[in-house]
């Protein structure tokens, strides 16, 4: 079914409540402050930076660490690898167990692709966020609690869905991630011209959405050479 | 214990734990034959409402024949696992059944208390289920049993070609098995009713066979199904012997009418786990059928579907490799149409397979009843959907020595294409290197018996 | 919900491509005539006709995906109805007396009961009783009796001619034979109080067995020692398959002749009887062997005129 979510699967949730200072280090983490790591993978990386990114905003946590896997999950290294590792860090390992309660709720009910074609053979990411943790704040340059949408498609897709984007509603792009990503999508974030305007970034990953779809289906007007 | 229930005003009283077994039952000719069947439509499910509150541990103390009575009552009160009863030993009917539907109840957590139930509390809870309720437990409780194959794992559909013949013609016998291995049948036994009920007859089936399975390399076990006795006595002949066979019923007296008793079975089962030709563990094949011991009046006064459990609690002694209940031989008297034969089918299978048997059934019909040929193509797929381990398969069905109407060479692979389901593993294998079929679709040799020396 | 899956349930509703059909395939192309003519093949197959000679299970009939050739269907069917007409046919009341035999029936009224009340097919009516009591001498060794059992068709056939073969061979062997009795509406059990009332030291019925595919001429006989109303199966000893294509009637009446025997020199039947020393036991233990051959009931056109039931076969085998 077309525009269908496509909830991810978490592969794997581990904690570590002591971690060796040396693997906080390696990790980004901070050993004067970090004690407590939590640990996920899950198949869709995406979703996965904005669930850690959720888990900000409820816990005393920070993401020390979050990689895309190349070429994605369908050639994982491990049944448990998926195509993303993030990695929480805090004080004490209670501050953990909540992020990650977050988090995992995030994926759940929240962040996801979408079928773009009725088969999966393409797939859209249109995420809206309402209110910036600080996490992704930091990533885009911008100040925590500002709207955001976050929008992943495959390379052709995502190309014509951003110029849509664009065109549809007051926004600006803070970062656009030209093909390939590791997992060889494409990727664009954009937050709106006036601060604040979530109407305008929920505008944008619509008319992305859309255009994506319009493509995948190669119905009249984009089926032509 | 209460054995009443009212139903708009009316008060229905029951003598025993036994007639509330029996007059809870969905109608059967058979239990109309012996006497002890409900009224009317309303006394039938007043007799569910007082089954529905008795527990397990009330129907364990009332057995529908006396321990003192009956050896098979004693052979299954004094093997009762008493961990296994003690878990579900506090539960009604009513919650026992609907424990068995709840989603959280696994095959494996049924195995787990196969051991602690009596044929009595699979007969009880088997009267409050529908059709449906039949098949949704028989198809997740899972029994897996080996010989040379392996039966009973899930997503499988396994056949015995019957190639039964009216004189024992062994090159007619053998024609019919080559025919039924080429439709990819056979992979449960290749078990032969024999005419002539002699050791030496059985003795030179069994050989043919053999030679026929070896040449072939053939992943399946043979049995000729003869009296118990018989089997023994070609044993001593040194003929080979994949399982070895003998009807059951449900009461010590009605076995008796079949010249066998529990001394006799266990002596067969020895000897059978001492010289059986196949890889083991499991030996013996039984066969079962609502209604054998009422045609030898030993019946007790239980009705037919409790009777029929009680050939189950027997079996399970034996840990066998196959047990099929014989659904619509016995003839109209005791299941009289296609309702009753398919209600009946559902019914064993469940109660069976509850009691921890890799069951299959003979669906079937003879020309007295009144099925017709329809009813009985559609009762082969509700067995299929219902997880039943095995169903027969015969050229087009037709018994040429029984004189009955049975599954066929292509009901099985059509079944199979239906439901997705595959033969065992060790046969699916022989199946597809033999290019007869490719897992549940038919091969480019598919129904080639040249592809058989 | 989610601020993002709202909008993309709205998205799609507003798409109109809430549930969008793939555009369906291209239909193939069918050529006339059908690439493939599934014309009915009358001429056997290697396997066929060597499994013929052995046997009439329907072997090498081919298959149409996993199912069977529109021609099979027909034939299954044909034999299917004959095999119901034969279980509805009934025994005529006045049979038994036109072959001279001593007329008796069972306590069920009619035939529904007769399939459905064994219980009352296993006891002789009043009448039948006094019948028997003026009319059959008492205290022969063998006590026979004709019954329709299942298919009155095959009683009516071959039963008084094995009945008489079974007499011959009776008294060959020294035995004496009580007057043969005919029985309506009887099961096997009959002839324990058929017996008994007579004091036969065997009784032996010989009955239309269940009529099978095609086939309703079938005797089965059941013998049992010192006959007495409560006898079980495994007290009888019996053969099935008496007809032309199994055991033939004059093979049958030796066996049997020789199984009575055998009964009263052993003083018991069934399963306590030791078969290894029935007279000629191992030889009559394995069946005859005729020529195999399965009727074709349905020929095509109104030329054969073997179409019926009682025709005389048609082509031969099928394929």
């Amino acid at each position: 079914m077309i525009l269908e979510p496509i909830v991810p699967t978490v592969l794997a949730v581990r904690r570590l409540p002591a971690a060796s200072p040396a693997l906080l280090a390696a990790y980004g983490a901070d050993p004067a402050r970090h004690v407590s790591l939590g640990l996920v993978t899950c198949d869709q990386d995406d979703a996965t930076y904005v669930a850690l990114d959720e888990a900000t905003k409820h816990a005393p946590v920070d993401v020390v660490f979050a990689r895309s896997f190349y070429a994605g999950a369908a050639h994982a290294s491990g049944r448990l690898s998926g195509e993303i590792l993030g990695v929480l860090a805090a004080a004490e390992p209670q501050a953990i167990e909540d992020g990650l309660e977050a988090l995992l709720r995030c994926l759940a009910h929240d962040a996801c692709f979408y079928d773009a074609d009725g088969k999966r053979g393409v797939t859209v990411f249109p995420h809206v966020i309402g209110s910036l943790g600080h996490y992704l704040a930091a990533e885009a340059g911008l100040a925590v609690g500002e709207p955001m949408a976050y929008l992943v498609a495959p390379p052709l897709e995502a190309t014509i869905g951003l110029d849509a984007a664009l065109k549809a509603a007051a926004v600006r792009a803070v970062r656009i991630v030209a093909p390939p990503t590791e997992t060889n999508f494409a990727c664009a974030w954009l937050t709106g011209e006036a601060p604040g305007d979530l109407a305008a970034c929920e505008a944008a990953a619509e008319a992305y959405a859309a255009a994506v779809v319009e493509v995948a289906g190669g119905g009249a007007g984009a089926g032509g050479r | 214990m209460e054995l009443s229930a009212t139903i708009r005003g009316v008060a229905y009283r029951f003598d025993s734990v036994k007639d509330v077994l029996a007059r809870a039952n969905p109608p059967k000719s058979g239990d109309d034959l012996a006497g002890v069947s409900a009224r009317d439509a309303v006394e039938r499910v007043a007799a569910r409402a007082v089954l529905a509150d008795l527990t397990l541990a009330e129907l364990r103390e009332h057995p529908v024949v006396p321990y003192e009575a009956d050896e098979l009552t004693r052979v299954v009160e004094d093997e009762l696992d008493a961990a296994a009863f003690k878990a579900v030993a506090h539960l009604t009917v009513g919650q026992f059944r609907e424990w068995l539907l709840d989603g959280a109840t696994t095959g494996a957590t049924m195995r787990a208390v196969a051991a602690g139930l009596t044929p009595e509390m699979a007969a009880a809870a088997c009267k409050l289920m529908s059709n449906l309720d039949l098949m949704t437990v028989g198809a997740k409780a899972e029994v897996v049993v080996r010989a040379n194959g392996t039966l009973g794992l899930p997503g499988r559909l396994s056949s015995r070609v019957q190639p039964n013949h009216p004189t024992d013609d062994v090159e007619g016998i053998l024609a019919s098995t080559r025919e039924g291995l080429a439709y990819g049948c056979g992979d449960a036994v290749i078990g032969v009713n024999p005419a002539t009920d002699s050791a030496e007859s059985t003795a030179a089936i069994l050989r043919a066979l053999d030679d026929l399975l070896r040449r072939n390399e053939v992943p399946t076990q043979h049995c000729v199904l003869s009296h118990v006795t018989v089997q023994l006595r070609a044993l001593q002949l040194g003929c080979p012997m994949d399982l070895m066979f003998q009807s059951l019923a449900g009461t010590e007296a009605a076995n008796r009418a079949f010249g066998i008793d529990v001394a006799l079975l266990d002596e067969a089962w020895a000897t059978m786990k001492a010289k059986t030709s196949n890889r083991g563990p499991n030996v013996m094949y039984f066969e079962t059928g609502q209604g054998s011991a009422l045609s030898s009046q030993a019946h007790h006064g239980a009705d037919q579907v409790t009777l029929e459990a009680r050939c189950y609690g027997l079996a399970r002694r034996y840990r066998p490799f196959l047990v099929n209940t014989v659904v619509g031989f016995i003839g109209p008297e005791y299941l009289e149409d296609g309702a009753q034969i398919s209600r009946a089918a559902l019914e064993d299978h469940f109660m069976g397979k509850l009691l921890g048997l890799p069951m299959g059934c003979d669906a079937c019909f003879t020309y007295h009843a009144s099925m017709g040929q329809d009813e009985l193509e559609s009762l082969k797929v509700l067995l299929g959907a219902a997880g039943c381990c095995y169903l027969m398969s015969l050229p087009v069905g037709d018994d040429i020595m029984l004189n009955y109407q049975s599954t066929s060479f292509h009901d099985i692979p059509t079944v199979r294409r239906l439901l997705g389901k595959r033969p065992t593993p060790e046969f699916d294998a022989w199946l597809a290197a033999r290019g007869i079929a490719d897992g549940a679709t038919p091969g480019p040799r598919f129904g080639d018996v040249e592809v058989l020396r | 919900m989610s601020r993002t899956r709202a909008l993309m349930t709205a998205l799609r509703a507003r798409l109109g491509a809430a549930e969008p059909l793939a555009p369906p395939p291209p239909l193939p192309r069918v050529e006339a005539p059908p690439a493939r003519v599934y014309t009915p093949r009358r001429e056997a197959s290697r396997f066929a006709a060597e499994a013929a000679r052995h046997t009439t299970a329907l072997v090498g009939i081919g298959h149409v995906g996993t199912r069977y050739a529109t021609d099979v269907v027909l034939q299954f069917q044909a034999e299917l109805a004959v095999a119901h007409a034969a279980v509805a046919a009934e025994l005529p009341d006045d049979w038994a007396e036109a072959q001279g035999m001593v007329p008796v029936r069972s306590r069920v009224a009619d035939h529904r009961e007769f399939l459905l009340r064994p219980d009352l097919g296993r006891r002789l009516d009043d009448a039948s009783l006094a019948r028997l009591r003026q009319r059959a001498p008492r205290g022969a060794d063998v006590q026979i009796i004709v019954a329709d059992g299942l298919s009155a068709v095959a009683c009516q056939g071959a039963g008084k001619a094995l009945a008489e073969a079974l007499r011959a061979a009776c008294q060959a062997r020294g035995l004496t034979v009580g007057a043969l009795v005919g029985a309506k509406f009887a099961r096997v059990w009959l002839e324990d109080e058929i017996g008994q009332e007579l004091d036969a030291r065997v009784a032996a019925i010989l009955l239309g067995e269940r009529p099978g595919l095609g086939t309703g001429d079938g005797l089965s006989a059941y013998l049992v020692y010192a006959p007495r109303i409560g006898k079980t199966d495994g007290d009888r000893n019996m053969m099935s398959n008496i007809h032309a294509r199994g055991t033939p009637p004059a093979q049958a009446a030796a066996r049997l002749a020789a199984l009575a025997q055998a009964m009263i020199a052993q003083g018991t039947s069934g399963v306590t009887l030791d078969l290894a020393q029935v007279d000629g036991g191992a030889e009559l233990g394995v069946g005859y062997r005729a020529p195999q051959v399965r009727q074709r009931l349905v020929e095509h056109g109104g030329g054969g005129g073997a179409g019926g039931a009682g025709g005389a076969g048609g082509g031969g085998r099928r394929r």
